[in-house]
Protein backbone atom coordinates (compact mmCIF):
# COMPACT_ATOMS: atom_id res chain seq x y z
CA UNK A 1 0.00 0.00 0.00
CA UNK A 2 1.65 3.03 -1.48
CA UNK A 3 2.29 6.30 1.14
CA UNK A 4 -0.16 9.32 0.39
CA UNK A 5 0.20 12.79 1.48
CA UNK A 6 -0.96 13.20 5.23
CA UNK A 7 0.16 9.60 6.02
CA UNK A 8 1.86 9.30 9.25
CA UNK A 9 5.58 7.93 7.84
CA UNK A 10 5.32 4.59 10.68
CA UNK A 11 1.66 3.86 10.30
CA UNK A 12 0.55 4.57 6.89
CA UNK A 13 -2.86 5.47 6.73
CA UNK A 14 -5.69 3.46 8.25
CA UNK A 15 -7.56 3.93 11.39
CA UNK A 16 -8.33 1.29 14.38
CA UNK A 17 -7.62 -2.18 13.78
CA UNK A 18 -6.59 -1.84 9.87
CA UNK A 19 -3.74 0.22 10.41
CA UNK A 20 -0.87 -0.91 8.62
CA UNK A 21 2.82 -0.35 10.03
CA UNK A 22 5.89 1.12 7.76
CA UNK A 23 9.21 1.34 7.95
CA UNK A 24 10.69 3.71 5.37
CA UNK A 25 14.08 3.11 4.86
CA UNK A 26 16.39 6.73 5.59
CA UNK A 27 19.35 7.50 3.75
CA UNK A 28 21.98 8.90 6.27
CA UNK A 29 25.22 7.57 4.38
CA UNK A 30 24.31 8.24 0.90
CA UNK A 31 28.21 8.33 -0.55
CA UNK A 32 28.67 5.19 1.32
CA UNK A 33 25.74 3.04 0.46
CA UNK A 34 26.18 3.94 -3.35
CA UNK A 35 29.89 2.71 -3.18
CA UNK A 36 29.18 -0.59 -1.38
CA UNK A 37 26.36 -1.17 -3.86
CA UNK A 38 28.56 -1.55 -6.57
CA UNK A 39 30.88 -3.30 -5.01
CA UNK A 40 28.20 -5.93 -4.64
CA UNK A 41 27.47 -5.91 -8.14
CA UNK A 42 30.92 -6.60 -9.08
CA UNK A 43 31.23 -9.07 -6.55
CA UNK A 44 28.32 -10.97 -7.94
CA UNK A 45 29.78 -10.68 -11.25
CA UNK A 46 32.88 -11.99 -10.72
CA UNK A 47 31.29 -15.73 -8.79
CA UNK A 48 28.75 -16.03 -11.85
CA UNK A 49 31.91 -15.63 -14.12
CA UNK A 50 33.88 -18.12 -11.96
CA UNK A 51 31.12 -20.64 -11.90
CA UNK A 52 30.74 -20.39 -15.50
CA UNK A 53 34.02 -20.52 -16.34
CA UNK A 54 34.38 -23.77 -14.16
CA UNK A 55 31.21 -25.53 -14.90
CA UNK A 56 33.15 -24.98 -18.49
CA UNK A 57 36.12 -26.72 -17.37
CA UNK A 58 34.29 -29.59 -16.06
CA UNK A 59 32.57 -30.23 -19.36
CA UNK A 60 35.76 -30.18 -21.51
CA UNK A 61 37.48 -32.49 -18.86
CA UNK A 62 34.23 -35.17 -19.17
CA UNK A 63 35.39 -35.86 -22.72
CA UNK A 64 39.08 -36.46 -21.62
CA UNK A 65 38.12 -38.70 -18.12
CA UNK A 66 36.87 -41.68 -16.89
CA UNK A 67 33.72 -42.03 -14.71
CA UNK A 68 32.37 -45.09 -13.42
CA UNK A 69 29.27 -45.96 -11.94
CA UNK A 70 29.00 -49.13 -10.23
CA UNK A 71 25.77 -50.98 -8.95
CA UNK A 72 25.84 -53.93 -6.79
CA UNK A 73 22.50 -56.00 -6.96
CA UNK A 74 21.54 -59.59 -4.93
CA UNK A 75 19.82 -61.59 -7.43
CA UNK A 76 17.54 -63.88 -5.56
CA UNK A 77 14.35 -63.94 -4.51
CA UNK A 78 15.00 -65.38 -1.14
CA UNK A 79 17.87 -65.27 0.98
CA UNK A 80 17.91 -68.94 2.79
CA UNK A 81 20.73 -70.27 5.34
CA UNK A 82 22.84 -72.95 3.30
CA UNK A 83 21.60 -72.11 0.13
CA UNK A 84 23.73 -70.14 -2.92
CA UNK A 85 23.04 -66.15 -2.91
CA UNK A 86 23.98 -64.49 -5.69
CA UNK A 87 25.78 -60.66 -6.00
CA UNK A 88 26.07 -58.80 -9.52
CA UNK A 89 28.62 -55.95 -10.15
CA UNK A 90 28.00 -54.04 -12.71
CA UNK A 91 30.28 -51.44 -13.64
CA UNK A 92 29.37 -48.45 -16.22
CA UNK A 93 32.06 -45.88 -17.72
CA UNK A 94 30.08 -42.27 -19.01
CA UNK A 95 33.25 -40.72 -19.16
CA UNK A 96 34.67 -39.68 -22.26
CA UNK A 97 38.10 -41.59 -21.58
CA UNK A 98 39.34 -45.43 -20.94
CA UNK A 99 39.08 -46.12 -16.91
CA UNK A 100 42.63 -47.44 -16.11
CA UNK A 101 43.10 -50.25 -13.11
CA UNK A 102 39.81 -50.37 -12.36
CA UNK A 103 39.37 -52.50 -8.84
CA UNK A 104 36.15 -53.53 -6.92
CA UNK A 105 37.06 -54.55 -3.68
CA UNK A 106 34.23 -56.28 -1.45
CA UNK A 107 34.92 -56.35 2.32
CA UNK A 108 31.73 -56.74 3.27
CA UNK A 109 30.83 -60.48 3.47
CA UNK A 110 32.25 -61.42 6.73
CA UNK A 111 34.41 -65.57 6.29
CA UNK A 112 32.03 -66.64 9.58
CA UNK A 113 28.93 -65.58 8.15
CA UNK A 114 29.40 -66.23 4.42
CA UNK A 115 30.92 -68.72 2.21
CA UNK A 116 32.30 -68.07 -1.10
CA UNK A 117 30.91 -70.71 -3.80
CA UNK A 118 32.03 -69.19 -6.58
CA UNK A 119 33.84 -66.27 -7.71
CA UNK A 120 36.30 -63.50 -6.75
CA UNK A 121 35.34 -60.98 -3.75
CA UNK A 122 38.30 -58.64 -5.11
CA UNK A 123 38.63 -58.02 -9.16
CA UNK A 124 40.86 -56.34 -11.45
CA UNK A 125 40.01 -54.84 -14.77
CA UNK A 126 42.79 -53.22 -16.86
CA UNK A 127 40.83 -50.80 -18.59
CA UNK A 128 37.12 -50.58 -18.97
CA UNK A 129 36.31 -48.25 -22.39
CA UNK A 130 34.48 -45.09 -22.45
CA UNK A 131 30.77 -46.00 -23.03
CA UNK A 132 30.80 -49.31 -21.82
CA UNK A 133 30.08 -51.60 -19.06
CA UNK A 134 31.18 -55.00 -17.32
CA UNK A 135 29.84 -57.37 -14.34
CA UNK A 136 31.30 -59.59 -12.29
CA UNK A 137 28.95 -61.99 -10.09
CA UNK A 138 29.75 -63.43 -7.04
CA UNK A 139 28.15 -66.71 -5.25
CA UNK A 140 27.82 -66.65 -1.83
CA UNK A 141 26.04 -68.93 0.75
CA UNK A 142 24.91 -67.31 4.27
CA UNK A 143 25.84 -69.65 6.93
CA UNK A 144 23.58 -67.88 9.48
CA UNK A 145 19.83 -66.81 9.31
CA UNK A 146 18.78 -63.26 10.58
CA UNK A 147 19.07 -59.97 8.95
CA UNK A 148 21.60 -58.67 7.14
CA UNK A 149 22.87 -55.12 5.72
CA UNK A 150 24.41 -55.50 2.34
CA UNK A 151 26.46 -52.47 2.17
CA UNK A 152 28.44 -50.72 -0.64
CA UNK A 153 31.90 -52.12 -2.50
CA UNK A 154 34.62 -49.81 -2.80
CA UNK A 155 35.60 -49.55 -6.32
CA UNK A 156 38.67 -47.70 -7.59
CA UNK A 157 40.17 -46.82 -10.73
CA UNK A 158 42.64 -44.33 -12.81
CA UNK A 159 40.35 -41.67 -14.64
CA UNK A 160 43.30 -41.01 -17.29
CA UNK A 161 46.53 -42.40 -17.79
CA UNK A 162 48.07 -38.70 -16.71
CA UNK A 163 46.05 -39.30 -13.62
CA UNK A 164 48.60 -38.47 -10.30
CA UNK A 165 46.40 -40.99 -8.14
CA UNK A 166 43.45 -43.60 -8.14
CA UNK A 167 39.94 -41.91 -8.19
CA UNK A 168 37.56 -44.09 -5.28
CA UNK A 169 34.09 -44.61 -5.61
CA UNK A 170 31.48 -46.70 -3.87
CA UNK A 171 29.09 -49.08 -5.35
CA UNK A 172 24.98 -48.99 -4.79
CA UNK A 173 24.29 -50.66 -1.47
CA UNK A 174 20.87 -53.19 -2.16
CA UNK A 175 19.83 -52.61 1.90
CA UNK A 176 18.93 -54.76 4.22
CA UNK A 177 17.86 -57.66 3.55
CA UNK A 178 16.62 -61.17 5.58
CA UNK A 179 18.31 -64.38 5.75
CA UNK A 180 15.18 -67.35 5.85
CA UNK A 181 16.57 -70.76 8.56
CA UNK A 182 16.35 -73.45 6.36
CA UNK A 183 14.06 -75.16 8.89
CA UNK A 184 11.34 -72.36 7.77
CA UNK A 185 12.23 -72.28 4.22
CA UNK A 186 11.98 -76.00 3.42
CA UNK A 187 8.40 -76.08 5.93
CA UNK A 188 7.13 -73.74 3.83
CA UNK A 189 8.63 -74.59 0.04
CA UNK A 190 10.01 -78.01 -0.17
CA UNK A 191 8.00 -80.46 -1.71
CA UNK A 192 9.12 -83.70 0.69
CA UNK A 193 8.19 -86.22 -2.15
CA UNK A 194 9.95 -88.88 -0.15
CA UNK A 195 8.44 -88.13 3.20
CA UNK A 196 4.77 -88.67 2.08
CA UNK A 197 6.13 -91.77 0.31
CA UNK A 198 7.34 -93.13 3.12
CA UNK A 199 4.29 -91.90 5.18
CA UNK A 200 2.02 -93.63 2.70
CA UNK A 201 4.10 -96.59 2.97
CA UNK A 202 3.77 -96.40 7.37
CA UNK A 203 0.12 -96.28 6.82
CA UNK A 204 -0.73 -99.10 4.60
CA UNK A 205 -0.76 -101.63 7.21
CA UNK A 206 -3.00 -99.92 9.54
CA UNK A 207 -5.25 -99.39 6.88
CA UNK A 208 -5.29 -102.64 4.45
CA UNK A 209 -4.82 -105.11 7.04
CA UNK A 210 -7.98 -104.68 8.56
CA UNK A 211 -9.98 -103.86 5.64
CA UNK A 212 -8.87 -107.49 3.72
CA UNK A 213 -9.69 -108.98 7.24
CA UNK A 214 -13.50 -107.66 6.71
CA UNK A 215 -13.50 -108.06 3.56
CA UNK A 216 -12.45 -111.72 3.53
CA UNK A 217 -14.90 -112.77 6.20
CA UNK A 218 -18.02 -110.71 4.38
CA UNK A 219 -17.55 -112.01 0.98
CA UNK A 220 -17.81 -115.43 3.12
CA UNK A 221 -20.58 -114.89 4.93
CA UNK A 222 -22.63 -112.12 2.65
CA UNK A 223 -26.14 -112.64 1.80
CA UNK A 224 -25.89 -112.93 -2.56
CA UNK A 225 -28.60 -110.41 -3.90
CA UNK A 226 -31.37 -112.29 -5.54
CA UNK A 227 -30.63 -111.79 -9.72
CA UNK A 228 -33.87 -109.23 -11.35
CA UNK A 229 -34.37 -110.99 -15.03
CA UNK B 1 -31.95 -131.84 43.53
CA UNK B 2 -29.33 -129.08 44.27
CA UNK B 3 -27.46 -130.54 41.58
CA UNK B 4 -29.91 -130.14 38.48
CA UNK B 5 -30.67 -126.75 40.00
CA UNK B 6 -27.43 -126.04 39.82
CA UNK B 7 -26.94 -127.22 36.09
CA UNK B 8 -30.12 -125.17 35.27
CA UNK B 9 -28.86 -122.24 36.81
CA UNK B 10 -25.28 -122.33 34.67
CA UNK B 11 -27.19 -123.05 31.49
CA UNK B 12 -29.51 -119.83 31.89
CA UNK B 13 -26.06 -117.92 33.24
CA UNK B 14 -24.32 -118.95 29.96
CA UNK B 15 -27.34 -117.97 27.84
CA UNK B 16 -27.20 -114.45 29.91
CA UNK B 17 -23.61 -114.30 29.81
CA UNK B 18 -24.15 -114.55 25.61
CA UNK B 19 -26.73 -112.10 25.79
CA UNK B 20 -24.92 -109.44 28.03
CA UNK B 21 -21.51 -110.03 25.87
CA UNK B 22 -23.66 -109.40 22.88
CA UNK B 23 -25.22 -106.08 24.08
CA UNK B 24 -22.77 -105.11 26.47
CA UNK B 25 -20.24 -102.61 24.78
CA UNK B 26 -17.63 -103.85 27.20
CA UNK B 27 -14.96 -105.98 24.91
CA UNK B 28 -12.81 -109.02 25.63
CA UNK B 29 -9.11 -108.24 27.06
CA UNK B 30 -8.24 -109.99 23.68
CA UNK B 31 -9.99 -106.91 21.67
CA UNK B 32 -9.00 -104.10 24.19
CA UNK B 33 -5.49 -105.31 23.46
CA UNK B 34 -6.00 -105.18 19.31
CA UNK B 35 -7.45 -101.51 19.79
CA UNK B 36 -4.98 -100.36 22.10
CA UNK B 37 -1.83 -101.60 19.83
CA UNK B 38 -3.69 -100.22 16.94
CA UNK B 39 -4.73 -97.10 18.11
CA UNK B 40 -0.99 -96.76 19.69
CA UNK B 41 0.52 -97.45 16.29
CA UNK B 42 -2.27 -95.02 14.51
CA UNK B 43 -0.90 -91.69 17.05
CA UNK B 44 2.35 -92.52 16.90
CA UNK B 45 2.94 -92.38 12.50
CA UNK B 46 1.41 -88.52 12.79
CA UNK B 47 4.92 -87.92 14.85
CA UNK B 48 6.88 -88.48 11.32
CA UNK B 49 4.91 -86.23 9.42
CA UNK B 50 6.03 -83.52 12.11
CA UNK B 51 9.27 -84.73 12.31
CA UNK B 52 9.94 -84.36 8.73
CA UNK B 53 7.69 -81.98 7.61
CA UNK B 54 7.19 -79.24 9.78
CA UNK B 55 10.90 -79.73 10.81
CA UNK B 56 10.34 -80.37 14.50
CA UNK B 57 13.45 -81.99 15.99
CA UNK B 58 12.45 -85.60 18.04
CA UNK B 59 14.45 -84.84 21.12
CA UNK B 60 13.53 -81.15 21.62
CA UNK B 61 9.32 -82.31 21.24
CA UNK B 62 9.48 -85.25 22.87
CA UNK B 63 7.46 -85.01 25.73
CA UNK B 64 4.97 -83.25 23.41
CA UNK B 65 5.32 -85.92 20.77
CA UNK B 66 4.48 -88.66 23.84
CA UNK B 67 1.34 -87.15 25.33
CA UNK B 68 -0.13 -86.32 21.88
CA UNK B 69 0.29 -89.74 21.26
CA UNK B 70 -1.05 -91.21 24.71
CA UNK B 71 -4.35 -89.01 24.68
CA UNK B 72 -4.45 -89.85 21.13
CA UNK B 73 -4.13 -93.42 21.61
CA UNK B 74 -7.08 -93.49 24.57
CA UNK B 75 -9.69 -90.99 22.21
CA UNK B 76 -8.91 -93.76 19.24
CA UNK B 77 -9.32 -97.03 21.34
CA UNK B 78 -12.42 -95.04 22.74
CA UNK B 79 -13.88 -94.52 19.10
CA UNK B 80 -12.95 -97.73 18.49
CA UNK B 81 -15.20 -99.39 20.55
CA UNK B 82 -18.21 -97.76 19.89
CA UNK B 83 -17.90 -98.14 16.43
CA UNK B 84 -18.04 -101.88 17.19
CA UNK B 85 -20.90 -101.85 19.37
CA UNK B 86 -23.00 -100.33 16.72
CA UNK B 87 -21.72 -102.15 13.60
CA UNK B 88 -21.99 -105.37 15.50
CA UNK B 89 -25.70 -105.68 15.93
CA UNK B 90 -26.08 -104.57 12.00
CA UNK B 91 -23.63 -106.98 10.80
CA UNK B 92 -25.26 -109.79 12.64
CA UNK B 93 -28.30 -109.44 11.20
CA UNK B 94 -26.69 -109.48 7.57
CA UNK B 95 -24.85 -112.06 8.09
CA UNK B 96 -27.99 -114.42 10.25
CA UNK B 97 -29.03 -116.25 7.02
CA UNK B 98 -25.64 -117.47 5.70
CA UNK B 99 -23.93 -118.63 9.71
CA UNK B 100 -27.24 -120.39 9.64
CA UNK B 101 -27.06 -122.01 6.77
CA UNK B 102 -23.22 -122.97 7.18
CA UNK B 103 -23.84 -124.40 10.50
CA UNK B 104 -26.82 -126.38 9.68
CA UNK B 105 -24.86 -127.87 6.82
CA UNK B 106 -21.86 -128.75 9.41
CA UNK B 107 -23.94 -130.18 11.81
CA UNK B 108 -26.66 -131.87 9.63
CA UNK B 109 -24.69 -135.20 10.08
CA UNK B 110 -24.17 -135.32 13.02
CA UNK B 111 -27.15 -136.51 15.18
CA UNK B 112 -26.36 -136.81 18.48
CA UNK B 113 -26.44 -133.07 19.11
CA UNK B 114 -29.69 -131.44 20.14
CA UNK B 115 -32.08 -128.64 18.71
CA UNK B 116 -31.13 -126.81 21.64
CA UNK B 117 -27.19 -127.36 21.16
CA UNK B 118 -27.70 -126.18 17.78
CA UNK B 119 -28.99 -123.46 18.42
CA UNK B 120 -26.70 -122.46 20.68
CA UNK B 121 -23.92 -123.04 18.49
CA UNK B 122 -25.36 -121.12 15.69
CA UNK B 123 -25.75 -118.18 18.11
CA UNK B 124 -22.32 -117.89 19.23
CA UNK B 125 -20.99 -118.43 15.50
CA UNK B 126 -23.02 -115.69 14.47
CA UNK B 127 -21.88 -113.63 17.34
CA UNK B 128 -18.29 -114.58 16.56
CA UNK B 129 -18.44 -113.78 12.79
CA UNK B 130 -20.19 -110.13 13.70
CA UNK B 131 -17.53 -109.32 16.35
CA UNK B 132 -14.72 -109.85 14.13
CA UNK B 133 -16.06 -107.90 11.06
CA UNK B 134 -16.98 -105.34 13.40
CA UNK B 135 -13.40 -105.25 14.98
CA UNK B 136 -11.92 -105.39 11.92
CA UNK B 137 -13.98 -102.57 10.14
CA UNK B 138 -14.10 -100.55 13.21
CA UNK B 139 -10.22 -100.41 13.10
CA UNK B 140 -9.95 -99.62 9.30
CA UNK B 141 -13.02 -96.68 9.49
CA UNK B 142 -11.81 -94.73 12.38
CA UNK B 143 -8.11 -95.34 11.21
CA UNK B 144 -8.54 -94.06 7.56
CA UNK B 145 -10.82 -91.02 9.33
CA UNK B 146 -8.19 -90.02 11.61
CA UNK B 147 -5.55 -90.23 9.20
CA UNK B 148 -7.73 -88.03 6.83
CA UNK B 149 -8.52 -85.48 9.47
CA UNK B 150 -4.93 -85.28 11.00
CA UNK B 151 -3.78 -84.15 7.48
CA UNK B 152 -6.83 -81.88 7.11
CA UNK B 153 -6.18 -79.77 10.42
CA UNK B 154 -2.45 -79.77 10.15
CA UNK B 155 -1.95 -79.16 6.38
CA UNK B 156 -4.61 -77.01 5.43
CA UNK B 157 -6.28 -75.89 8.63
CA UNK B 158 -3.68 -75.06 10.64
CA UNK B 159 -0.83 -74.93 8.42
CA UNK B 160 0.39 -71.12 9.01
CA UNK B 161 0.72 -71.81 12.98
CA UNK B 162 3.94 -72.62 14.85
CA UNK B 163 5.14 -76.36 14.41
CA UNK B 164 3.98 -77.05 18.44
CA UNK B 165 0.58 -75.40 18.18
CA UNK B 166 -0.02 -77.10 14.65
CA UNK B 167 1.02 -80.74 16.59
CA UNK B 168 -1.34 -80.22 20.02
CA UNK B 169 -4.02 -79.56 17.98
CA UNK B 170 -4.07 -81.31 15.00
CA UNK B 171 -4.02 -84.87 17.23
CA UNK B 172 -6.83 -83.12 19.10
CA UNK B 173 -8.95 -82.10 17.02
CA UNK B 174 -8.85 -85.07 14.96
CA UNK B 175 -8.87 -88.03 17.84
CA UNK B 176 -11.33 -85.84 19.70
CA UNK B 177 -13.45 -85.46 16.45
CA UNK B 178 -13.40 -89.21 15.69
CA UNK B 179 -14.31 -89.96 19.12
CA UNK B 180 -17.58 -87.40 19.45
CA UNK B 181 -18.79 -88.80 15.98
CA UNK B 182 -18.13 -92.39 16.94
CA UNK B 183 -20.86 -91.92 20.17
CA UNK B 184 -23.41 -91.48 17.20
CA UNK B 185 -25.77 -94.20 17.41
CA UNK B 186 -26.23 -94.42 14.05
Amino acid sequence: MALTEGDDPLYGSGSGFSKILLVRHVDYFPLLNTGLLAARRKMKLWVLAVLISFAGYSLSEEENVARLLASKNVLNQYLVEGRDLTVQYTIFNIGGSAALDVNLKEESFPEQDFEVVKGNLNVKWERIAPGTNVSHVVVLRPLQFGYFNFTAAEVSYKPSENAASAVVGFTSAPGEGGIVGSKDFDRKFSPHVLDWLVFAIMTLPSLTIPFLLFYRSKSRYDTPKPKKN
Amino acid sequence: MSSKKDKAQKSLTKEEELLLQDFSRNVSTKSSALFYGNALIVSAIPIWLFWRIHQMDLYQSGILFAVGTLVSTYLVAFAYKNVKFVLKHKIAQKREDAVTREMTKKFSDDKKMTRKERDERILWKKNEVADYEATTFSIFYNNAFYLVLLILCSFYVLKNFSPMFNYLMSVGLAAGLLALFSTSNK
